[in-house]
């Protein structure tokens, strides 16, 4: 058990940003911390941190009760950072090399590592650069590497790919998957499900400092009563030939929304090829169509009514 | 008008800011008003105030007495213990400024004509020591004339006739000023220092307006807009103006305010007139400072060294009779020097005959000078710079 | 751990240019001002002749003597006067266009013989006046003694010419009674206090709550004390480094006299240095508002507290002494300027040591204080 959070409870005021959370890592895993935003992510990692007090609760990292001074237990965490956290003063490498020779002592070793993140992230060509030189991406990047130049066992990452471009984005998520190749058990927050669903391999959902889920996404995804999702683009559809849709086994709903016809199934195989076959019988014209599964969005949908997606900004 | 609503934006965004030299500018001409005010109730201009002194003697006789006598005119005797602690303590704490000491001795070598000296122990920065300076050896060189010069006189007629001397002093006229019956020397001081907070206030206020326009992501947008280059240039110049416009006409007004009394004068229309080419020479300064500065950083520092530069040298703070020749001709580079210099010419105006005027023309002709080459200096620069980023 | 703390600190801080601009060009610059604008002051050579009129009259014309010294006076290089002698109607022109500071009229018909008309009171009317006075004094003096020694007239313009200064300095001012190095103390004494800059800094960049780089710091394996005051350590060096610059920058180049005491002037700069930066200190992690606010509150605090020590003007220090005495013990920069006051001139050390004890209760203020507040490791909110 690399991290274990009991009935850990954080109030500012009258918000309960973390309301009763209980969850642990296992070695190895990248766990998501998925959520909107203020739904107590970032609280639960700082708590973890030991940076944030909090009125109840135990949390333990590698099986001691975390304390701000408990440096053996730091020694082995890497953090990165929401906010971009470097010296603009310093330059890539001089950064990289600071917050490593926090960690580790030897020389010779640290740069072995410094030269190491460098080349994990691909910033080879900008170790002479400082910081308000460097893109977005590359920004991120940096930040990255200061957090985890030293080869944490737990690396934490607290929403490392906000607004930045794609590419850059799946060069940090690889290199998540990379560092976890490696032996480092990770977790990681975001609000973005894609990411979520591309990387974790254990997902925890929260929703106004409570967790809402957790489980592999299959896992998750077998919660909810949604099965599938089949949406056909039409050309006009009357009542009736709605409703003999809706007549088929295992159909949820069926709505018509700007010739979009979404029909969603609860669980079951072959559901698609029975809507076929049910339009064909009652001349139901159709252009496009095609099957999806259901996302975490859906997920997050149906236990809270929400959407996942127009909260995250 | 959508630049120019943007620049009064950006403009009242840092309104704080210039809002606290306008209030220093405003404190410090209140301070002046009530100290001038003060000093013009003293009628007799050569009365001083009798500085605080000690006398410490260490033999007593009649020439010593007369000199202490002497010295009333102008001292107050303050009585302290003859300790070394207690009499640095009285210089300390200003109880005393000035501590004379007759050493033992000095009478009896003094009436034989031998050398001697009193001691003194001072504050070295209080202005009446040095009026008992003079006193005492005035005093004492008399003295010595009577000395060496009538054999064998008593000290008792000496001091007598000392005494009888030192009673002349000649009488001082004032002469009332025909052409000129109102002080000018407040509007003098408020229109001098508005070099210093006039400049801070214009150079701020413009320079943060040229650092939003000048970020290569906005200039490309605006450049892009479809509004033309001549339309946003000129609504940027407006605003500049407008802003110049209401700084200079804020602090005009607070100066009529505060002296409405002495403001009703031909003077006032030239000090106005004089701080209105300044205001214009200040923008176009600010503008130049704009266009050369990166970031808030260099245009705050920049804006320090050359407000607080500018008045030292050309006689803002310390009057322009006070400073070294040499700096005066570093100064004659700035365009405050210029204004000041008008600003005193205007202030002891009394003819406005076509010669005095010319004068103050000429000085307010520099200024304008400086304007065009500033304003000439910046285009330039803004060009270079866009070309080559 | 210190080495490597300490070593990339310097490197940060002495790349913050806005920083170093602030506690040390602006200093030296701030003193060329100063130096430029007040070097002119108390020295002789600036004196400029006044310009004078003298009354072409009878009276005038018959009083050889007066005539005499008056030319005397007005000839040569270092002449005290610019000598105008016109008709009545002329010297009131003249006054009244400012082409001369007053004019003489000399009339033997009343007593004294001479006066003296001007149209405002200041520094070169003074002069004039002075100058009348004593020349009617000696006068009368000459007079009185020609009176019973007629003989003695060759001797007495003799004895005349050589005046003697009857006036030596002692004690408590063994240092060049100038008053120019108090502005300059002022500028020391601010420029420690600029040192709040890099106390400011220090928190900043320790405290999770206000910056997220400090989050960073906090997380990592080293007790945050120890990373605080290693960090402070490097600051203190550069401000000190900055500091000494100055320092070397006004006795060398603006050739500033300190007085006998130099080398107390360096210690008492050094714990003016450690004051400004504790001061900053404890400002940054008192106040919990943004950085320009706490930016602002130490520039405006460390201006107040000069300007009460006299930087802009000197006599504000004696009037706050004179009148509200606890405010100059309470004011820190005022005890350091004081201090140096002090090193300047007087003899004994009583008065400093006890502006060097009050900084110091203000050093360990600000360090206690600033230790109580950054004590905590986990914060209630980020």
């Amino acid at each position: 058990m690399v991290v274990k959070v009991e009935n850990l409870v954080k109030r500012y005021g009258d918000i309960v940003a973390a309301d009763h959370l209980s969850f642990s890592v296992e070695e190895g895993e990248v766990f998501g911390l998925l959520g909107p935003n203020g739904s107590g992510k970032t609280t639960a990692i700082n708590c973890i941190l030991s940076l944030l007090k909090y009125d109840s609760g135990t949390i333990e990292i590698f099986g001691r009760p975390a304390r701000p001074d408990d440096y053996d237990i730091k020694r082995d965490i890497g953090i990165v950072m929401q906010n971009v956290a470097v010296y603009k003063e310093l330059t890539v490498y001089e950064n990289i090399d600071y917050f490593c020779g926090l960690y580790i002592h030897g020389k010779n070793e640290r740069k072995r590592l410094v030269e190491e993140a460098i080349e994990f992230t691909g910033l080879a060509d900008f170790r002479r650069f400082y910081p308000r030189k460097l893109s977005g991406g590359l920004l991120r990047r940096l930040n990255i590497a200061c957090g985890i130049a030293h080869k944490p066992k737990l690396v934490i990452m607290d929403e490392p790919t906000v607004a930045i471009d794609p590419q850059s984005r799946n060069k940090i998520l690889e290199g998540i998957l990379e560092l976890n190749r490696q032996g480092a058990t990770i977790i990681y927050t975001t609000h973005y499900m894609e990411e979520v669903e591309q990387i974790c391999s254990r997902i925890m959902i929260m929703d106004r400092g409570r967790a809402i889920a957790i489980g592999t996404k299959e896992e998750l995804k077998q919660m909810i009563s949604l099965g599938e999702k089949i949406t056909v683009e039409t050309f006009g559809i009357t009542h009736s030939q709605a409703d003999a849709l809706r007549a088929l086994p295992n159909i949820v709903s069926v709505e018509c929304k700007d010739r979009m016809l979404v029909i969603k199934s609860s669980k079951g195989r072959n559901n698609l090829e029975a809507v076929l076959e049910c339009m064909k019988t009652h001349n139901i014209q159709y252009g496009r169509i095609y099957s999806e599964l259901p996302t975490l969005n859906d997920v997050f949908l149906e236990i809270t009514g929400k959407d996942l997606r127009d909260q995250g900004v | 008008m959508q630049v120019f609503k943007l620049c009064m934006k950006i403009a009242r965004k840092n309104m704080p800011l210039m809002m606290i030299y306008l209030v220093v500018f405003l404190v410090v001409s209140l301070v002046m008003t009530s100290s001038l005010a003060g000093e013009q109730k003293v009628e007799e201009p050569f009365t001083r105030v009798k500085s605080k002194m000690a006398f410490i003697n260490e033999e007593n006789s009649p020439l010593v007495e007369g000199l202490r006598e002497e010295l009333s005119k102008i001292a107050e005797f303050v009585e302290l213990p003859d300790e070394t602690e207690a009499l640095q303590d009285a210089l300390f704490f200003r109880k005393v400024t000035y501590i004379l000491r007759v050493p033992e001795g000095f009478t009896g070598k003094f009436m034989s004509g031998e050398d001697v000296q009193l001691e003194k122990t001072i504050i070295p920065d209080s202005a009446g020591n040095v009026y008992i300076d003079l006193s005492i050896d005035k005093y004492l060189n008399a003295a010595r004339l009577y000395i060496k010069n009538i054999g064998g006189i008593t000290q008792e007629s000496l001091v007598s006739r000392l005494q009888e001397d030192f009673s002349l002093s000649a009488p001082v006229k004032m002469q009332a000023p025909a052409g000129r019956q109102k002080d000018q020397s407040y509007a003098r001081f408020f229109f001098n220092y508005m070099a210093y907070s006039l400049l801070s206030i214009l150079i701020l206020g413009i320079t943060a307006i040229m650092l939003v326009f000048n970020d290569k992501g906005l200039r490309m947008r605006n450049a892009c807009s479809p509004v033309n280059a001549t339309s946003i240039n000129v609504q940027f110049m407006l605003a500049g103006a407008v802003l110049t416009v209401a700084a200079w006409m804020i602090m005009v007004m607070c100066c009529l305010f505060f002296n409405l009394e002495n403001a009703l004068s031909i003077n006032t229309v030239y000090f106005i007139l004089n701080s209105f080419v300044f205001a214009l020479c200040g923008s176009s300064l600010s503008f130049l400072i704009g266009n050369l500065a990166k970031s808030q950083d260099v245009a705050s520092a920049v804006c320090n060294v050359v407000t607080l530069g500018f008045s030292f040298i050309s006689g803002v703070f310390v009057p322009q009779e006070y400073l070294a020749e040499l700096v005066l001709k570093i100064a004659s580079f700035t365009p405050s020097y210029w204004f000041v210099r008008a600003n005193n010419k205007i202030g002891e105006m009394t003819k406005f005959d076509l010669s005095s005027l010319m004068e103050v023309f000429s000085d307010m002709l520099v200024q304008v000078a400086f304007a065009v080459a500033f304003l000439g200096i910046a285009l330039v620069a803004g060009k270079k710079r866009r070309y080559l980023e | 751990m210190f080495v490597h703390i300490f070593k990339y600190r310097l490197k940060c801080l002495l790349r913050d240019r806005a920083n170093i601009f602030w506690t040390m060009m602006f200093p030296v610059i701030l003193a060329t001002f100063f130096y430029m604008a007040l070097s002119n002051l108390g020295s002789s050579e600036a004196f400029k002749p006044i310009n004078l009129a003298v009354v072409d009259n009878e009276h005038f014309r018959q009083d050889l003597q007066f005539k005499n010294v008056l030319e005397q006076v007005s000839s040569g290089d270092d002449r005290l006067f610019n000598l105008f002698i016109v008709p009545e109607e002329r010297a009131k022109e003249m006054l009244e266009d400012n082409s001369v500071e007053g004019y003489i009229k000399a009339d033997t018909s009343i007593d004294p013989p001479i006066a003296l008309f001007v149209k405002k009171s200041g520094l070169n009317q003074s002069i004039v006046k002075s100058f009348i006075d004593d020349y009617l004094q000696t006068q009368s003096a000459v007079k009185a003694i020609l009176s019973e020694n007629p003989g003695k007239y060759a001797e007495i313009l003799r004895d005349l010419s050589e005046r003697k200064n009857y006036l030596k300095q002692v004690s408590g001012t063994k240092a060049n009674p100038d008053n120019l190095p108090f502005f300059f103390y002022t500028l020391i004494a601010m420029s420690c206090f600029y040192g709040g800059f890099f106390g400011n800094r220090e928190i900043t960049d320790i405290q999770a709550d206000i910056s997220p780089l400090a989050a960073r710091i906090n997380a990592a394996p080293v007790h945050k004390m120890k990373t605080f005051l290693y960090s402070a350590s490097a600051a203190l060096l550069i401000h000190l480094a900055e500091l000494f610059v100055l320092l070397i920058y006004l006795l060398l180049v603006l050739k500033v006299d300190f007085g006998p005491k130099t080398g107390y002037v360096f210690l008492t700069t050094m714990s003016g240095s450690v004051a400004g930066l504790s001061f900053g200190a404890f400002v940054s992690a008192v106040v919990k508002k943004s950085e320009g606010i706490k930016i602002g509150i130490l520039v405006g605090t460390t201006m107040f507290c000069s300007f009460l020590s006299g930087m802009m003007n000197q006599n504000m220090k004696y009037i706050i002494s004179q009148n509200v005495p606890v405010l100059s013990w309470i004011n820190p920069v005022n005890l350091l300027t004081d201090a140096f006051y002090c090193l300047y001139y007087y003899d004994t050390y009583r008065r400093y040591y006890l502006n060097m004890a009050a900084l110091l209760f203000f050093i360990v203020l600000f360090c206690s204080c600033t230790f109580i507040l950054i004590r905590r490791r986990r914060y209630a909110s980020l």
